[in-house]
């Protein structure tokens, strides 16, 4: 589904991400991304995405060089991202938001979307004016719609509490699952990350570290040495 | 529940033919009651505030729908009524000809400028405007072009044959020429108000608030703000072709950034949210004006109002006038409801 080869992206002369290689595949399973601060973990889903071009390498989407495509291009052929800050349409209600991005993708089903994120009670309410952690469900229910292949999201528990985040983590599990769809998920909470995710890649300082199930990572010295420390 | 919301109608069954009927009772004692009881000064100045109006009304489009403040509506205003004499002179054009010419020789430019500068940040936009604003102004005084636009001085237009049945001496008759203006702020106000309720509307509103997001939700956020930019530069060109059409006449004043200010502070008069709030706008300031100035203190006196309207009421007249009903109707309906 994505083939990510050698990618580097530089600010200036700091070097974000050093050819950095990732495969991630549509077989239903949440693949966590995790590292210390500086890892180059939104780095990466920005480069993924189209955010921010690379300054190396190659970003492959179902076998198509996809690197210099638009970000646009990349969401309507099934490409879709949640951003670590939420990014809602504030003065919008809920379903306004939502009935403009389903008209666009040409999805008729995205009451579906509404009812897997938990929103029915807040369709009339302007976003700005909802709690954060349904906004932050506002956000994935945004990248759901239209049914994407790949789902990008940058840590979806920011601002939660970690009983949200792991129940958040849990409602993505299943989506991913009974949809069978390919999903990145870049998150600090390392708890939920290794509870929901089949696999985790572990990023440092713009390198790739390691990429295994949970209990590979957590038995991985460098990981351990790098990022996890004690606490695994 | 979710269900019923996504179904939910909009507006009450009877409330739309109760607003058409009103709204067509409203435009024909609009068109008729002035050149009745209405001197041709106070005709004169209404005329003025119309079109002033109109223009407020694409300058405010762009603002509240888009987010983009535009300073060059006036070399549009001014540069259409500059090409419809120069067509009728220079390329002997029928009057229909030179009206369909100029219009569309704006929309190209527009089209073209739009293409250039809608990509930028409000700032810059708002610059490039008024650059290429200036630009234009500066062009028709260079004296290697006087043959064509008379320098300083303008040019007369004083064309031949009818527009619409119309000869030249009616678009010059302050009565005649009210209707015109009149059912010309009309449209224009029903065109912007079909371009907010439209998909157009919606799209340019997200895209002013999170155009991040709507671009990672695939839209295109380019194509929405060049069409809104033509859309209100044709609308600022057709107002300009009133204006020239009325004063039989077009001179550099016309494209001057007083215009483009005096448009904009019309719209914040009237209030930048809505068809009414520009014309009203534009009528206002037209009738202030020249109050003002009978006290010989013009600038003095705009300036003092321009604080007054933006610090007291930043949503303008109408929009002001909205608010304070709003609470009201909705405690009415609270109390129907309970009834």
């Amino acid at each position: 589904m994505l083939a990510i080869e050698k990618l580097s992206v530089s600010y200036g002369r700091v070097q974000a991400l050093c050819e950095v290689d990732l495969e991630i595949r549509d077989d239903g399973v949440l693949h966590g991304v995790i590292g210390p601060n500086g890892a180059g973990k939104s780095t990466l889903l920005d480069a993924v995405c189209g955010r921010r071009r690379p300054t190396g390498g190659a970003v492959r989407y179902r076998g198509e060089d996809i690197t210099r495509r638009s970000v646009a291009w990349r969401r309507r052929h099934g490409m879709a991202r949640s951003f670590q800050r939420t990014s809602v349409f504030q003065n919008l209600t809920v379903l306004e938001q939502l009935r403009l991005v389903a008209q666009h993708l040409g999805d008729e089903r995205f009451e579906d979307v509404i009812h897997v994120m938990d929103l029915g009670d807040y369709l009339d309410q302007k976003a700005g004016r909802i709690a954060y952690g349904v906004q932050r469900r506002v956000d994935v229910a945004l990248a759901l719609i239209g049914r994407p292949q790949l789902l990008l999201m940058d840590e979806p528990g920011a601002g939660l509490s970690a009983v949200e985040t792991l129940r958040l983590f849990q409602h993505l599990r299943d989506l991913v699952g009974e949809r069978k769809m390919a999903a990145v998920v870049v998150e600090h909470d390392v708890d939920a990350v290794f509870a929901c995710c089949g696999k985790v890649t572990v990023l440092d300082l713009g390198r790739h570290l390691a990429t295994g199930t949970p209990s590979e990572i957590r038995a991985d010295r460098r990981v351990v040495a790098a990022y996890l420390g004690s606490a695994a | 529940m979710a269900g019923a919301a996504i179904g939910a109608s909009g507006a009450s069954s009877w409330r739309m033919p109760l607003i058409v009927s009103a709204s067509a009772l409203l435009f024909v004692i609009g068109a008729a009651a002035p050149t009745r009881f209405a001197g041709e000064f106070v005709l004169r100045l209404g005329e003025e505030g119309l079109l002033l109006g109109i223009l407020a009304l694409s300058v405010a489009f762009l603002m509240n729908q888009a987010g983009l403040v535009a300073l060059g509506a006036a070399s549009v205003y001014g540069g259409a009524g500059y090409l419809f004499a120069i067509a009728m002179s220079e390329w002997d054009m029928t009057a229909i000809e030179a009206l369909a010419v100029s219009l569309l020789i704006v929309v190209i430019y527009a089209a073209f400028l739009g293409a250039l500068i809608v990509r930028t940040n409000p700032l810059a936009f708002m610059m490039l405007t008024l650059a290429a604003g200036e630009m234009v102004s500066h062009s028709v005084t260079l004296e290697g072009l006087r043959d064509y636009t008379g320098g300083a001085d303008g040019l007369v237009v004083n064309f031949k044959g009818s527009i619409f049945g119309m000869q030249a001496a009616d678009f010059a008759n302050a009565s005649r020429f009210w209707i015109v203006a009149w059912s010309a702020a009309w449209i224009a106000g029903l065109i912007i108000w079909a371009a907010r309720r439209s998909r157009l509307g919606a799209i340019l509103r997200a895209v002013r608030e999170n155009e991040e997001r709507m671009r990672f939700s695939g839209f295109n956020t380019y194509a929405p703000r060049l069409t809104a930019f033509v859309l209100v530069n044709a609308i600022a060109g057709a107002c300009g072709l009133l204006h020239v059409l009325n004063a039989g006449f077009v001179s550099p004043d016309s494209l001057g950034l007083s215009v483009s200010t005096n448009t904009l502070v019309a719209a914040l008069i009237g209030g930048v949210d809505g068809s009414i709030g520009p014309i009203v706008g534009g009528l206002a300031f037209s009738f202030a004006q020249d109050q003002f100035g009978a006290h010989g203190a013009t600038q003095l006196f705009t300036g003092l109002a321009i604080v007054v309207f933006i610090v007291l009421l930043p949503s303008g007249v109408v929009g002001g006038l909205l608010e304070a009903l709003q609470p009201r109707a909705r405690a009415l309906a609270r109390r129907r409801k309970d009834a």
